[in-house]
């Protein structure tokens, strides 16, 4: 049993006959919309017939196109044939760089924290903000401080504090 | 094997220089001392023997003798702490750490009595050293030290 679109395509193509014909043009509800489409299916086809039509090649025709084709081929380079898109960022030589990347981060951190420090040394003394000494137990008391630069220390010094007997330096 | 150590090499080097960096706390020496002249001086204690030939410049004694000291870590730069001897108290209050080095108050008590006080900051490569008062024939020294 066919369905519609098999028996309308071979009805357009004129391959039914007898009484399967007259049953299918008996099922159409148009039968002259549908015979102007027929002879419009007609027309395409003679037309892309006349206008696209493929000339047959001849056995020699066909022998000499393989045998050109064959030697375009082998007249190729094989390098050229085989070659693939490549980079010179192979898994090994990515490493590699990853490595020598790292040494030389460390090499410049080393120079940079030994830089570091000397500055750190020379920048820095201890600075006296303020001094005060009670002047109620040592009246006649001064402060005064000063940096030794070259020996890096500072100092406060009293003068007029009270004196204390020998037993205050005991331990 | 020689792959895997050029790569292990620098990762345990990374290692090591971050752990190098992540050193914060320091720690802060404070001594009472007394400065003499005597006719066969001691040895100087380790905590002074790089600041020897200063105090003996400045101060003009041979010999010096911790009477009392404290050794304190600074972690958080506010700690505060003591160090004493049998009459003699030094307070020490750290109040903040800065790149400079640390601010500190210190008070010097005798007994109970504030005989000194003072504000200084403390560079980490500079002592501090403070003239105390008269004591028999010696003289009292304060000196801070970060180690």
């Amino acid at each position: 049993m066919k369905t519609f679109e098999e028996s309308w395509t071979a009805w357009l193509d004129g391959k039914l006959s007898g009484r399967e014909l007259s049953e299918f043009e008996a099922s159409l509800p148009d039968k002259a919309a549908a015979e102007a489409e027929k002879a419009d299916a007609r027309k395409v086809g003679v037309l892309l017939r006349r206008e696209l039509g493929v000339s047959a090649l001849t056995n020699e025709e066909f022998f000499s196109h393989q045998l050109r084709e064959r030697i375009r081929e082998s007249s190729v380079p094989s390098g050229e044939r085989d070659a693939k898109p490549s980079t010179w960022w192979t898994i090994p030589r990515l490493l590699w760089t990853g490595t020598a990347s790292l040494a030389v981060f460390l090499v410049l951190t080393v120079f940079v924290v030994r830089d570091k420090n000397p500055a750190e040394e020379s920048q820095y003394l201890t600075q006296i903000l303020n001094a005060r000494v009670d002047p109620v137990i040592s009246p006649n008391a001064t402060v005064s401080m000063f940096e030794v630069k070259q020996d890096r220390v500072t100092v406060l010094w009293t003068e007029g504090l009270q004196s204390l007997p020998a037993d205050y330096a005991a331990k | 094997m020689g792959r895997w150590l050029a790569f292990l090499i620098p990762f345990v080097s990374l290692i090591a220089i971050a752990a190098s960096g992540l050193e914060g706390a320091e720690t802060v020496w404070s001594g009472l001392v007394i400065a003499e002249n005597v006719a066969q001086p001691q040895s100087v204690p380790p905590e002074l023997t790089r600041i020897e030939g200063s105090l003996k410049k400045f101060f003009g004694y041979n010999q010096f003798q911790v009477i009392g000291q404290s050794q304190k870590t600074l972690k958080t730069g506010q700690e505060d702490w003591l160090a004493t001897s049998k009459f003699f108290g030094l307070h020490v209050d750290a109040r903040g750490e800065s790149a400079a080095g640390y601010v500190l108050n210190l008070q010097l008590y005798k007994e109970k009595e504030l005989l000194l006080e003072t504000n200084a900051k403390l560079s980490k490569r500079s002592p501090l050293v403070i003239k105390g008062p008269q004591v028999g024939s010696g003289q009292l020294l304060l000196v801070l030290v970060i180690q």
